[in-house]
């Protein structure tokens, strides 16, 4: 036996173990809350809910501690390695488990269950562990005076340094160090004390190496979450100086997405790119030269490539990565057939607009596929300014088509883009058609002169369009139309951009 | 939806970081480059220090202009369209504009002083047709509207303001502002569209450009007597933000705070803008991304060889019909003459009178031109943090601060990606009299000027300090006359302008009272009819 000096820093060592676990055990309880919060939303209900788990199974603890008789420091190691272990690891698990929605809760309430029972347990083994040693009048007031101090110190470091400088993976696993930590620390101290004391710091050092590896490789263990949460498996993905293009695929269907926006899903983007490519090439009438502004996925020029008439193509992308992508990529090209390879067609990457206004060439059809005007920067390409440079680079004959948006979830938007190029001085037709993994989406044709006539076919290879499919996509019901005068979209206004983020901001709120 | 709002608060707490180390220490030893830029000073000092031979020969020529800025060229401009070819223009600078020059980078034009023109008013003729000249101006509608050429209307979005911790749309305060608060700005643009109406006594408009085509109304001259500060205690309009607001406008535009300010000139900066064209509004901007740098190129475009830079004039002396002019040509440090029929001092008043060694005049100028001095300073940035609110916009604006914020020179870029942005910053020097603060603002170097622009930015770029490739700095010693009251309806300006002996002309905004671009314009039109009418 040791002194009772010794016996004194016993004493202490406990004592800050007693501290240690109790800001731990708050700091998982706010990770778990927070996490909640993000994920399901519905803050308060999810903190309070947290709470009351965790105080309940702490209670739990504290009931089954009486079931331990014998060799208590030896569980108090073994409890406080665990706790490590559970707490550590616990901000990973939800991560990983929150895509598979249906399982999320169960854990959320699992884990902060059995992190509150671990932690309950403890305080009451520790009572017993010293009650020998210390007065007991003395001994409660020093574990809980510990215990809430440790709370208090838990509940400010959380929300002021741990989230913001390392997140809530790194904050969870660090603390987990911290446990396990403490528990190798007191195999150390008390080894003369404990029983099996290898064993119990194999344990130990097995959980430090994984934790300090998951600490390391955080970032890789959130992009995987990242995977897991579009639902499909993530075959590539990259991050350009434009754009983080990631491409997802299970077994119907391979999609695109660009900064978190569907691109296209390989199971449907027919219907799109037929309706946005064939109007305005067979209204154009036996096109030999074609633009094509975005689009650098090579599906429009696909279609294009099926017009005889069709010389060459000019394709202007912003993002060599993308059309890199669709150029190189065995499985990408399949879907667009190698259009990008085929030698009718010229890949440039340049932006748009400074292309355009550098251009001296015309062209029988011009297909403009950017991305959605859901800022300034982009909003720019949707101009008056714009249309009136796209205006001299057309042949007097020539048709050019924008891809506009959902006239369903942003009419005005939609119309807008119609009124636009209405004031740029084209003669335009608006119609729309249903892409099942968009909904229903819109594009505008501009004609330079000449009345439109529905063509009596599309003489081409196609497994959407048709006459009369065509009849009908020029019909707009109710819901889709703007039911009020609508700007025009200027450099000097991007009265568009205001709409867009309005329209649909409203309805992602839904 | 859960998704996209999980990542929304995820990037919120990683801004979160930057944002708590901003509160902490400085940061020490990471001075950003960059150098004090224009030192047409050196020149000044040159002809103080050294003793020059005078020009042995005066070379003979139809007009001598002395400064290439807005007013010089802008004569220059309109004798060559009117024939009179055998002109030289002398500025002391390497490049012309006056305070419309410009500089650049790799990554865009920007300017170094005025970057940009309202909306012009309809009824100056020549000025439209300059801008059309200029292809600012494509064509008139039916209505007989000027139609502007898109690219250079400023784009949206234009201006915005950082206030009560939000950046606001536009910069008439109204975020964080109680309904009496707002009344204010109400009753005070009520004024304001009185004053736009307003016809005085005389028939003509209250507040007109330029300036000396508005009424001379009694009524209306006495609030040239009085200061926009005490215009507006007489209006009650007392609040803190109405009063920030118009203190910002009349230091943006006349470089004087509003307690100092002739009420004046204060009102005419807000009625006196009546323009409108076929696709823009009163309250819009042309603006270019060297700002009126752009202007200059085009009012000096048929002026190829006719304007001579690093020319430091030295004297300028009447004797019967014609002028003899003395310059230092800087680079060779050597006098040269020139002999003309007529010599239009299109500089300010002060230099004016030194060049004429007038020592009544000098005195005039003294006690009644008072010449603020301003720091400009382009910075060169990657990707900067933003607070919540409107996103980077034209104009920038930090309410409460003592500069008038950032215009990014690259806004009128059509890209959509840009590598670096440069956003150039303005600090007119008005904390204490000019004289002292022209005095200390020449002693002080680089660093302490960088460090006093990042600071005030910090507050709204808290990552500027990191984000910051570049900072350069121009001091303008003179930059603008004050239009105090009784400058623009007192008398010295008037005799100040007056010709003297038939041959010697003065155009300069200094005394038009208010610098702003169509003065200058009006300035050297003015000069080179007078000339014209006498050939």
């Amino acid at each position: 036996m040791r002194n009772t000096a010794g016996r004194n820093s016993a004493q202490w060592v406990l004592l800050v173990a007693v501290f240690i676990i109790a800001t731990c055990g708050l700091i998982y309880e706010l990770v778990a809350g927070t996490l909640a919060s993000y994920l399901l939303g519905d803050s308060v209900t999810q903190f309070s809910i947290i709470i009351g788990v965790y105080l309940f199974s702490m209670g739990i603890g504290s009931y089954l501690s009486r079931f331990f008789n014998d060799h208590l420091l030896e569980w108090f190691i073994r409890i406080e390695l665990l706790v490590g272990l559970v707490g550590g690891f616990s901000a990973i698990l939800l991560f990983l488990v929150f895509p598979l929605a249906f399982s999320f809760q169960p854990v959320l309430y699992a884990l902060v269950g059995v992190t509150g029972i671990l932690v309950g347990i403890e305080i009451p083994l520790l009572l017993r562990i010293l009650k020998d040693k210390v007065e007991f009048a003395e001994l409660v007031s020093r574990v809980f005076t510990y215990d809430y101090i440790g709370a208090l110190l838990a509940s400010l470091i959380f929300p002021l340094i741990f989230v913001p400088y390392l997140g809530l993976i790194r904050t969870s696993l660090f603390f987990g160090l911290l446990n396990v930590g403490v528990g190798l620390y007191l195999c150390r101290y008390f080894a003369g004390e404990v029983r099996g004391v290898t064993a119990i710091r194999f344990g130990g050092i097995l959980i430090l190496i994984a934790e300090v590896a998951a600490f390391i490789f955080s970032e890789q263990i959130m992009s995987f979450s990242e995977t897991l949460a579009y639902n499909d498996h993530v075959v590539y993905s990259t991050s350009t100086p434009y754009q983080r293009i990631v491409i997802t695929k299970n077994k119907h269907d391979l999609r695109l997405y660009l900064n978190n926006n569907l691109q296209f899903s390989s199971a449907d983007e027919y219907r799109y790119h037929e309706a946005l490519v064939h109007p305005a090439m067979t209204a154009a009438a036996e096109p030999r030269h074609v633009l094509i502004l975005g689009g650098g996925d090579g599906l429009a020029a696909r279609e294009i490539l099926k017009y005889k008439s069709v010389r060459n193509i000019q394709l202007v992308d912003l993002d060599p990565g993308m059309t890199k992508l669709f150029t190189g990529q065995d499985i990408l090209a399949e879907i667009n057939r190698h259009s990008l390879k085929d030698p009718r067609v010229t890949v440039t990457n340049a932006d748009a607009f400074i292309w355009l206004k550098e251009n001296k060439k015309q062209f029988d059809c011009v297909i403009i596929d950017f991305p959605d005007p859901s800022g300034f920067s982009v909003g720019k390409l949707y101009t008056t300014a714009f249309y009136r440079l796209l205006k001299t680079a057309m042949t007097p004959q020539a048709v050019a088509v924008v891809q506009s948006t959902s006239p369903y979830v942003a009419p005005k938007s939609f119309w807008c883009v119609n009124e636009t190029l209405k004031a740029s001085g084209f003669q335009t037709i608006p119609y729309h058609n249903y892409v099942p993994s968009f909904g229903e989406w819109g594009y505008v044709m501009a004609l330079q002169s000449g009345a439109y006539q529905l063509p009596d076919t599309f003489a081409i290879e196609k497994k959407y369009i048709s006459q009369a499919v065509m009849e009908q996509m020029l019909q707009f019901p109710n819901d889709m139309l703007a039911h009020e005068p609508l700007e025009v979209n200027k450099l000097n206004n991007q009265a568009l951009v205001n709409y867009f983020e309005k329209e649909w901001s409203k309805f992602l709120d839904q | 939806m859960k998704r996209g709002k999980f990542i929304r608060l995820t990037t919120g707490m990683a801004v979160a970081a930057p944002l708590l180390h901003a509160c902490g220490e400085p940061k020490r030893g990471t001075a950003v480059p960059g150098r004090i830029v224009g030192s047409s000073a050196a020149a000044g000092h040159l002809l103080r220090d050294h003793t020059f031979n005078p020009p042995a020969t005066f070379e003979a020529k139809e007009v001598v202009i002395i400064g290439a800025g807005v007013s010089g060229l802008s004569a220059a401009r309109h004798l060559v369209q009117r024939g009179v070819k055998d002109i030289i223009v002398l500025d002391l600078e390497e490049q012309p504009g006056g305070n419309a020059a410009s500089g650049g980078n790799a990554f865009s034009k920007y300017p170094w002083g005025a970057h940009y023109v309202p909306v012009p008013n309809n009824n100056l003729t020549e000025y439209l047709s300059f801008l059309e000249e200029a292809r600012v101006i494509t064509g008139y509608d039916q209505a007989g509207l000027p139609v502007y050429d898109e690219f250079y209307v400023c784009h949206d979005p234009e201006e915005r303001l950082y206030i009560n911790g939000h950046w606001q749309e536009g910069l008439v305060p109204n975020f964080g502002l109680n309904a009496a608060e707002l009344a204010e700005f109400k009753q005070f643009f009520v004024l304001i569209d009185h004053f736009k109406k307003l016809k005085g006594s005389d028939g003509l408009d209250a507040f007109s450009i330029p300036v000396d085509t508005s009424s001379r109304d009694e009524s209306l001259r006495a609030l040239d007597r009085v200061t926009m500060k005490g215009w507006m205690d007489s209006q009650q309009l007392t609040s803190e933000y109405i009063r920030w607001y118009v203190d910002y406008c009349t230091r943006d535009d006349f470089g004087t705070p509003y307690d100092m300010v002739s009420a004046w000139a204060g009102i005419h900066y807000f009625a006196s803008r009546k323009g409108k064209g076929a696709n823009a509004a009163h309250n819009d901007v042309l603006t270019w991304e060297q700002g009126n740098g752009f202007l200059i190129e085009a009012l000096r475009k048929n002026l190829g060889g006719k304007i001579v830079t690093g020319a430091l004039a030295t004297s300028v002396k009447g004797s019967g019909d014609s002028v003899r002019i003395s310059y230092l040509d800087v680079a060779s440090r050597r006098l040269q003459g020139l002999e003309a029929r007529h010599c239009i001092v299109a500089v300010p008043q002060f230099v004016a009178a030194r060049l004429l060694g007038d020592t009544e005049r000098k005195n005039a100028v003294t006690d009644h031109f008072h010449y603020v001095p301003w720091m400009v300073a382009n910075l060169t940035v990657r990707d900067l943090h933003e607070r919540g609110g409107q996103p980077a916009s034209w104009d920038n604006v930090i309410y409460g601060s003592a500069s008038l914020g950032y215009v990014d020179a690259t806004h009128q870029q059509l890209q959509q990606r840009k590598d670096r942005r440069n956003l150039t910053y303005y600090l007119p020097l008005t904390h204490t009299s000019p004289e002292a603060a022209r005095k200390e603002a020449y002693g002080t170097e680089h660093a302490f000027w960088a460090e006093k622009v990042l600071s005030d930015l910090q507050r709204v770029h808290p990552d500027i300090r990191e984000q910051t490739d570049r900072i350069d700095i121009m001091l303008w010693g003179h930059a603008m006359v004050q239009p105090r009251p009784g400058m623009v309806h007192g008398e010295a300006r008037k005799s100040l302008s007056e010709s003297i002996g038939g041959t010697i002309h003065f155009a300069h905004t200094d005394l038009a009272g208010v610098s702003i671009f169509e003065e200058g314009f009006y300035q050297g039109l003015k000069a080179a009819r007078k000339i014209l009418q006498q050939t």
